[in-house]
C-alpha cells in the first residue's frame, strides 16, 4: 500500500505547541526513560519519527499520545532539547482536533484569540439570556422557590440540554477516535470479545489515573503532588458535574444546608480550587517540566475553572447569609462562565478527560490483539518447523 | 570608484555599534552613499538596481556579520543596473574577528579595506620582530613531546613545562591505540626517553607557568617549579620511601582505581625516572615537620629533602606552544548512569587503566569486589586481580557529548576508543558478551570504518540507541535503552558498564588563556586564528596551539598538529623574525596599508 506523506504536518503541529520536533536525532533516550512505553508502544520517539517523516495517517491511528501523562522525564533528559514531552502534549491537542468533526477544535488551538472571543461572546449571550429570563418571570431578590430569579427547575432542564449537547460532541469525537485507531483505519483485526474483557479498564483509568502515579515511580525523588492535584481536580469536577446535573434543586434550596448533597459539593469545590490553584501556580512559576510551556487554551481553561469554583462557592455563601440580591448576581456571573466553559469542552484539551481513559482502554485491547497475533505467527512458524 | 556601502545584519549584535561604523564609513574617500538596512532586510534586486543607478555606484560594499548571505541580490542589482557585478565587496565582521575589546576599531578597518577593494588579510600584516631562539612548550603530552623533539632535533633550544610529575600525558595511560591496536607505551616511551636525554630540551616537570610579559619574539615567562623534594639525579627509584610512607591517596595516573603513597612515582617508566613528594598529602609537610619523615630516614641515597621550597624561575623565550590537552567530563554529573553509586560503572580512563598491563590488575578485566579497608574499617569496592570476570559488558557512547545538557559538541574520539574497548573485552574475555550503544558511529579516519566492521565481525553487539539508565535490581545491574533499528525497548542484565565520557578542556585552561591573553571558543577550547588556513596559530603572535587543547582530536591528528607547529616555530626562528600581534595593528596602519595597496 502506498504511504501518503504530508511534509507540512511538522509545521502544522507548531500551532499546537510542539516547535522543536525537527531537532530530534533519534537516540531513543526518551522512549527508554518513559515509564509507560511498552513492547507495542515505543514512544515518544516513534511519534517524533512519524512527525519528521510526515506520516500523518500513522499519527492519526496512533494511541501513544494518550498513554502519556507528561511527567517530563523525556524532555529533561533529551540531549537535543527536542521536547518529546511537549510533542506528545501537542499531539494530543492535534488528535482532539482531528477527532472533532466541526473544525472548532482546530480553530481554537490555532488561535487563542478566536477561542477567547468565542468564550466572551457565549458568556455575554448567556448573561443577556438569563437576565432577560429572570426579569421576565421572577424577582431578583428571591434566590429559590417558585418566584426565584433563576428557578432551579429551569436551571435543571437547561443543564440537561447543555449536558446532552456536550455529550453529543464528545460521543462523536470518541467514535471517530475509535474509528481511526481501532476500526476502519486500523490495520489490526480485533476480536469483539477483547473489548468486553478489558472494559473494566475504562472506569479504572478514569477514576484512579493510576498511570499518572506510575510516572513518579521511576524518578529519584517521588512526589505524587501533580498526580494528586490532577486527580483532585478531575474528581471534583466530575462530582460537581454530577450533582449539578441531577441534584441542582436540592443544591439551590435553602437557606438550611442539605448535608446529604452539600457535603459532596464542598468536597468537590475544595478539590477544584486546590487543583486549579496548584496548576495555575505551577504554570506561573514553571517549576516542573510539564509546566514550562503553556498553550493559550491551558490558561483559559484554568482561569475559567478558578472563576467557576470561586463564584459557585460565593453564591452559596451569599445565599446562606441572606444576601439574595448579591447571590443572584454572582449566580448570573457563575452561569456566564459555566456555559461557555462547558460548551468548549469537547473542542479543547479538556476532552482528554474522556479520551485518555478511552485511549488507554483501546491500547490495552490492541496490545492484547497484537500479542495474540504475534504468538499466533510464532505457533505457525513452529508448526511449520516441526512439519 | 564611486562606492555605496550597505549595512545588513543577519543577527542582532549588541556589542557592535553599527551606527558608529557607518558614520566612519561615510567619510571614506569615494563613498557616495551609506545605508543601514537593519537586521535580515527584505531586499529586492530591482529597488537596489534603482539605487545603484541613481547613485551611479561602481562598487558596492556589503557590511555585516555575514554579508555573503546578501551577496546574490546585490550582484543581481549591479547586473541589472548595467555595472560590473564583480564589484560587490564583502566586509564580514565575523570572518575577520570583530569581537572582544577591539570590536569597533576592527569593524571600521574591515569596512575600510572593502571600500578600498583590498582583501583584509593583505592589509593587516603585523610588524615583524627579532625572535629569541628558545621555545616554551606548555604541556608534555604526546603533542608537547612531539613538538619538543622536532624543534630540538633541528638544534633549537626548548623548555618543556609539565604540571604533573612525569611527562607522557594521557597517552601514557592507554593500553592500545586505535585502529591499529599498537601498544601505546611502545610508541610513546622511546619519545619520552629521548626528551629526557636531549641536550636541547630543558625539562621542567611538576611546574606551572604563572606569568607572561613581553611581546611576540621575546616573551618573559615566570615558571613555578613546585618542590619535588626528591633529588632527581640521585634517586634510583628503589621504592623504599613508598613502602614506608603511611599516607595513601587515589592515584591520578591510574585514574583513581588504584592507590598511591604521598611519596611516589606515577608509573615505573616515568620520565624523569625519579620519585616525588605530594606536598598536599605529606604528613611531614602538612605538620610543618612535627610528624612522620619516615621516608627521609629510610632513603638509602639520602636524596629526600622534605624542607625543599617551591621555586620561581624566569626565562626568556621567543615562541610559545600550548599543548595542555584535556580532562574527561565528570561522569557523576550524569545521574541516570549511576556512576559513583554502582561500583561497576567505569569511565573510559578507568577502563584504560584496568585493561593496561601496568594497571592495578595487571591487565585482567575483572569486576570490583568488596574488601575491608583496614585503616577506615569500612568495606570498599576495589579491583582485585583475582576478582570475578564480567560475563557481559555494555559500552555507552556519547556520555555527556552531543547533549545540550552537558557538552553539545562531539568529542570525536569516543566512538573509536569504545570500539577498541569492545575489541579488548572480546580478546581478553572471549566468552563475555559485549554491547555497544551508540547514536551515530563516527568512524571518520583512515582505517576506522574497517575497524568498526572488524569489531562487528568479532561478535560485539552494536546497538543503535542511547541508553537511558543504568539501574540495579537485586544486586544485578540492568541497562535500559531503545534499539532504534529494531524499534523496540530493551532491558537486560550486565556486569560492567563503560561510559565513553566526553572531553573537556584541561583544568586551568581558563586561567592560562587569561594569562596569555588568548581567546577561547564557546566550549572552552583555545581558538585558532583560522580554522582552515592557519589552524595552529593564535590571535597573538608567536603563540601556537597543538593537540587537544584546541579541540578534541585523536593521537594521529595531535601528532600531526604538533609537527605543524614545530615547522611554524622553526620558520620563525630561522627567519629571525617573529610575527607580531594581529590585534595590535591599529586602524590607521591598516588604512594606510590598504591605501598603498590600492594605489598599486
Amino acid at each position: 500500500m502506498a504511504i501518503r506523506v504530508n511534509p507540512k504536518i511538522i509545521d502544522d503541529l507548531e500551532g499546537y505547541g510542539a516547535e522543536d520536533v525537527h531537532l530530534c536525532y533519534h537516540c531513543g533516550n526518551c522512549s527508554a526513560v518513559c515509564p509507560h512505553a511498552d513492547e507495542f508502544n515505543v514512544f515518544p520517539r516513534r511519534p517524533m519519527r512519524y512527525l519528521q517523516m510526515g506520516l500523518e495517517r500513522k499519527l492519526e491511528t496512533s494511541l501513544e499520545p494518550w498513554l502519556c501523562y507528561y511527567c517530563g522525564q523525556c524532555s529533561d533528559q533529551c540531549p537535543r532539547g527536542a521536547e518529546p514531552g511537549e510533542t506528545m502534549m501537542s499531539l494530543r491537542r492535534w488528535l482532539i482536533s482531528r477527532y472533532d468533526i466541526t473544525g472548532i477544535a482546530r480553530l481554537f488551538f490555532k488561535s487563542t484569540k478566536v477561542e477567547l472571543a468565542a468564550v466572551i461572546i457565549v458568556a455575554l449571550l448567556t448573561g443577556i439570556f438569563f437576565l432577560g429570563f429572570g426579569f421576565w418571570q421572577g424577582d431578583i431578590n428571591v434566590y429559590d422557590g417558585s418566584n426565584a430569579f433563576l428557578p432551579s427547575s429551569f436551571i435543571h432542564n437547561f443543564d440537561l440540554a447543555l449536558g446532552f449537547l456536550v455529550a453529543l460532541f464528545i460521543g462523536l469525537s470518541a467514535f471517530r477516535f475509535w474509528w481511526f485507531s481501532m476500526g476502519g483505519k486500523s490495520a489490526v483485526p480485533i476480536p469483539w470479545w477483547l473489548y468486553i474483557k478489558k472494559v473494566y479498564l475504562l472506569p479504572w483509568h478514569f477514576f484512579t489515573q493510576k498511570r499518572f502515579a506510575d510516572c513518579e515511580k521511576e524518578t529519584t525523588r517521588r512526589i505524587y503532588l501533580p498526580w494528586l492535584a490532577h486527580l483532585g481536580l478531575m474528581l471534583g469536577y466530575i462530582t460537581m458535574l454530577f450533582i449539578v446535573m441531577v441534584f441542582v434543586k436540592q443544591l439551590q434550596a435553602g437557606p438550611e444546608i442539605n448535608w446529604s448533597v452539600h457535603v459532596f459539593g464542598y468536597l468537590a469545590s475544595l478539590g477544584l480550587l486546590i487543583g486549579a490553584v496548584y496548576m495555575l501556580c505551577g504554570r506561573l512559576k514553571k517549576n516542573r517540566t510539564q509546566y514550562q510551556r503553556s498553550h493559550g487554551s491551558d490558561w483559559i481553561f484554568l482561569v475559567l475553572l478558578f472563576i467557576i469554583a470561586l463564584t459557585g462557592v460565593t453564591q452559596h455563601i451569599l445565599h446562606r447569609s441572606g444576601l439574595l440580591l448579591a447571590a443572584n448576581i454572582v449566580y448570573i456571573v457563575h452561569l456566564m462562565v459555566v456555559v461557555p466553559w462547558l460548551l468548549r469542552m469537547p473542542f479543547t484539551k479538556w476532552a482528554h478527560m474522556f479520551l485518555r481513559p478511552l485511549g488507554m482502554y483501546f491500547s490495552a485491547v490492541r496490545n492484547e490483539a497484537l500479542a495474540r497475533q504475534k504468538s499466533g505467527i510464532e505457533t505457525t512458524v513452529q508448526a511449520r518447523k516441526v512439519a | 570608484m564611486r562606492t555605496g556601502i550597505f549595512f545588513c545584519q543577519v543577527e542582532e549584535n549588541n556589542r557592535l555599534n553599527v551606527a558608529a561604523v557607518a558614520k566612519y564609513a561615510a567619510n571614506l574617500p569615494n563613498v557616495e552613499t551609506v545605508q543601514e538596512l537593519g537586521i535580515q532586510p527584505r531586499l529586492d534586486a530591482k529597488d537596489l538596481a534603482g539605487l545603484v543607478h541613481s547613485g551611479n555606484l561602481e562598487r558596492i560594499v556589503i557590511a555585516g556579520d555575514m554579508p555573503g548571505y546578501f551577496k546574490p541580490v546585490f550582484t543581481k542589482a549591479m547586473a541589472l543596473a548595467g555595472h560590473d557585478p564583480l564589484e560587490v565587496r564583502l566586509a564580514s565582521f565575523r570572518e575577520h574577528g570583530a569581537s572582544g575589546s577591539t570590536t569597533l576599531e576592527r569593524a571600521k578597518a574591515i569596512v575600510a579595506c572593502a571600500a578600498f577593494g583590498v582583501p583584509f588579510a593583505l592589509a593587516v600584516v603585523p610588524g615583524e620582530k627579532p625572535v629569541q631562539p628558545t621555545t616554551l612548550i606548555i604541556g608534555a603530552g604526546i603533542a608537547g613531546i612531539q613538538a619538543a623533539l622536532e624543534i630540538a632535533d633541528a638544534g633549537k633550544p626548548v623548555c618543556l613545562v609539565e604540571r604533573f610529575g612525569t611527562i607522557g600525558g594521557h597517552m601514557a595511560m592507554f593500553d592500545k591505540t586505535f585502529p591499529t591496536l599498537d601498544c601505546s607505551a611502545c610508541i610513546l616511551t622511546p619519545k619520552m626517553v629521548s626528551v629526557a636525554q636531549h641536550e636541547m630540551i630543558r625539562l621542567l616537570t611538576n611546574s606551572e607557568v604563572i606569568a607572561l610579559s613581553g611581546s611576540p619574539g621575546s616573551y618573559r615567562v615566570q615558571i613555578k617549579c613546585k618542590a619535588r623534594m626528591v633529588d632527581v639525579d640521585a634517586c634510583v627509584a628503589c621504592n623504599i620511601c613508598s613502602e614506608v610512607c603511611p599516607v595513601e591517596v587515589a592515584s591520578e595516573f591510574d585514574a583513581g582505581i588504584a592507590r598511591r603513597k604521598a611519596v611516589y612515582i606515577p608509573f615505573p617508566q616515568a620520565v624523569p625516572n625519579a620519585y616525588l613528594v605530594d606536598a598536599e598529602n605529606c604528613l611531614y609537610v602538612q605538620s610543618a615537620g612535627k610528624k612522620c619523615g619516615a621516608c627521609v630516614k629510610k632513603c638509602p641515597k639520602e636524596c629526600i629533602d622534605l624542607t625543599q621550597k617551591d621555586e620561581i624561575i624566569e626565562i626568556e623565550v621567543g615562541n610559545i606552544i600550548i599543548a595542555t590537552g584535556y580532562d574527561v567530563l565528570r561522569a557523576d554529573n550524569i545521574e541516570h548512569y549511576g556512576y559513583g553509586i554502582l561500583p561497576n560503572v567505569l569511565t573510559a580512563l578507568e577502563f584504560e587503566r584496568l585493561t593496561n598491563a601496568s594497571g592495578p590488575t595487571g591487565g585482567k578485566i575483572v569486576t570490583k569486589s568488596l574488601k575491608l579497608n583496614k585503616r577506615t574499617k569500612l568495606e570498599e569496592w576495589v579491583f582485585d586481580a583475582n576478582g570475578p570476570a564480567p560475563k557481559s559488558v555494555a559500552i555507552i557512547h556519547c556520555v555527556g557529548s552531543r547533549d545540550q545538557n552537558y557538552n553539545s559538541y562531539c568529542s570525536r574520539v569516543c566512538c573509536m576508543y569504545s570500539l577498541k574497548f569492545a575489541h579488548l573485552v572480546k580478546e581478553k574475555l572471549p566468552g563475555a558478551d559485549c554491547y555497544e550503544f551508540y547514536i551515530d558511529m563516527r568512524a571518520f579516519g583512515k582505517g576506522y570504518e574497517e575497524f568498526f566492521e572488524r569489531i562487528k565481525h568479532e561478535g560485539t553487539f552494536v546497538v543503535r540507541g542511547r541508553t537511558a539508565a543504568i539501574s540495579e535490581l537485586n544486586g544485578q545491574m540492568m541497562v535500559t535503552g531503545e534499539d532504534i533499528i529494531q524499534d523496540k525497548l530493551i532491558q537486560f542484565p550486565v556486569d560492567m558498564v563503560l561510559l565513553a565520557v566526553g572531553l573537556i578542556p584541561a583544568h586551568g585552561t581558563e586561567e592560562l588563556s587569561r594569562m596569555l591573553g588568548l581567546t577561547r571558543d564557546e566550549d572552552g577550547w583555545f581558538s585558532e586564528l583560522n580554522y582552515n588556513g592557519r589552524p595552529t596559530d593564535t590571535e597573538k603572535g608567536c603563540i601556537y596551539v597543538a593537540g587537544m587543547c584546541q579541540s578534541p582530536k585523536d593521537i594521529p591528528d595531535a601528532v600531526a598538529q604538533a609537527s605543524a607547529v614545530a615547522a611554524g616555530v622553526l620558520s620563525s626562528i630561522s627567519s629571525g623574525k617573529g610575527i607580531g600581534h594581529r590585534g595590535s595593528v591599529t586602524l590607521s596602519e591598516i588604512e594606510a596599508r590598504a591605501k598603498s595597496l590600492q594605489a598599486k
